[in-house]
């Protein structure tokens, strides 16, 4: 089995409010858009049929909410590493990300602090943008990184 | 969506749907490898966490896991065959427009879910509520929340998400 190795594991004690996630891009090709489909298994025409996205007012058809939470996931488990957990994840699907588009998602830690139950947690802005549009999806989540030692 | 052709009382869709849940409900399949791999594939995630059971199987997981917001699907019926269990339960709530987007969801992770694990859901009507948009004056947001757990009874996680209902721009102008 060819896989990636594991993210990096990343510690609570190595990071500060202020710090930028390392994120990543994802070119939103018209493959791209059928994988969105297969990995998503959201078949609602909206997201891949032109001529229906139309039809209901939009410009183009867009990418959709699983596509979207999924990416915006992937930047939070890459953030925590296999050690970490990722504890809550709240989004709002503003503008639209759509075939053409490069969907950036990126990420800023807003807060570090140890909780009542004693886990070690972060707090953190993420977004999606796209040059179009700038800013299509603001997030927010909270992250629990382990310990050194 | 289930709109409604003639006159419709917001009051009427929010007495009778407000509170209104399915039971908790087995979802069809099992945590499966294939679903998180495709999953993996759409957004280019390469963690070896989801991907390969040897790694895996040395963490303190002990195997493979569903990435956190795949438990949903895990814990459904899917696109196929059709069923009238999960979103097709939210599709039943009245609206004026046939249209649906997805605005806002919170969601919390509080449990893994490993492949071979059996998960079940249940989904409340939290609220329903008109408030204009661009596209339609009088469109109707549906908020739910969805409650995954594993076979222990155990939550896995909790969704909370805002649906916005709408007409579409011939169907806004022949109800003028």
């Amino acid at each position: 089995m060819t896989t990636a190795a594991a993210p990096a594991q990343r510690y609570w004690e190595d990071v500060s409010a202020g710090d930028d996630l390392p994120g990543f891009d994802l070119d939103l090709s018209e493959t791209k858009i059928v994988e969105q489909v297969s990995g998503s298994q959201d078949f609602y025409a909206v997201h891949h049929d032109r001529p229906f996205a139309r039809a209901g007012g939009h410009e183009d058809i867009f990418v959709n909410t699983g596509f979207t939470r999924a990416a915006l996931a992937r930047l939070l488990t890459d953030f925590a590493g296999i050690d970490g957990w990722v504890c809550c994840l709240s989004y709002q699907m503003r503008r639209m990300n759509r075939p053409g588009d490069t969907m950036r998602l990126r990420g800023r830690v807003t807060r570090k602090y140890t909780a009542e139950d004693g886990s070690r947690r972060v707090d953190l802005d993420l977004w999606a943008e796209n040059d179009r549009e700038g800013v299509t999806t603001p997030a927010t989540a909270t992250v629990m990184l382990p310990a050194r030692g | 969506m289930a709109a409604v052709t003639g006159v419709y009382e917001i009051e009427v869709v929010r007495r009778e749907w407000i509170g209104r849940s399915t039971p908790v409900t087995a979802g069809r399949y099992p945590v499966e490898h294939d679903p998180i791999r495709r999953h993996c594939q759409m957004v280019e995630d390469r963690n070896p966490l989801f991907l390969d059971p040897e790694f895996a199987a040395t963490t303190r997981f002990g195997g493979v896991i569903s990435p956190p917001t795949l438990t949903d699907y895990f814990a459904g019926r899917g696109a196929w065959p059709p069923s009238t269990e999960g979103a097709a339960f939210i599709r039943q709530v009245p609206t004026r427009g046939d249209r649906l987007i997805n605005m806002n969801q919170t969601l919390e992770f509080l449990r893994p879910a490993r492949v071979g694990e059996r998960l079940a859901s249940q989904m409340v009507i939290v609220d329903v509520y008109e408030k204009p948009i661009r596209l339609d004056p009088q469109a109707v947001w549906i908020v739910f929340e969805t409650r995954v757990t594993n076979a222990a009874g155990e939550l896995v996680s909790v969704t909370r998400n805002t649906l916005l209902t709408h007409r579409s721009p011939d169907a806004v102008a022949a109800d003028a």
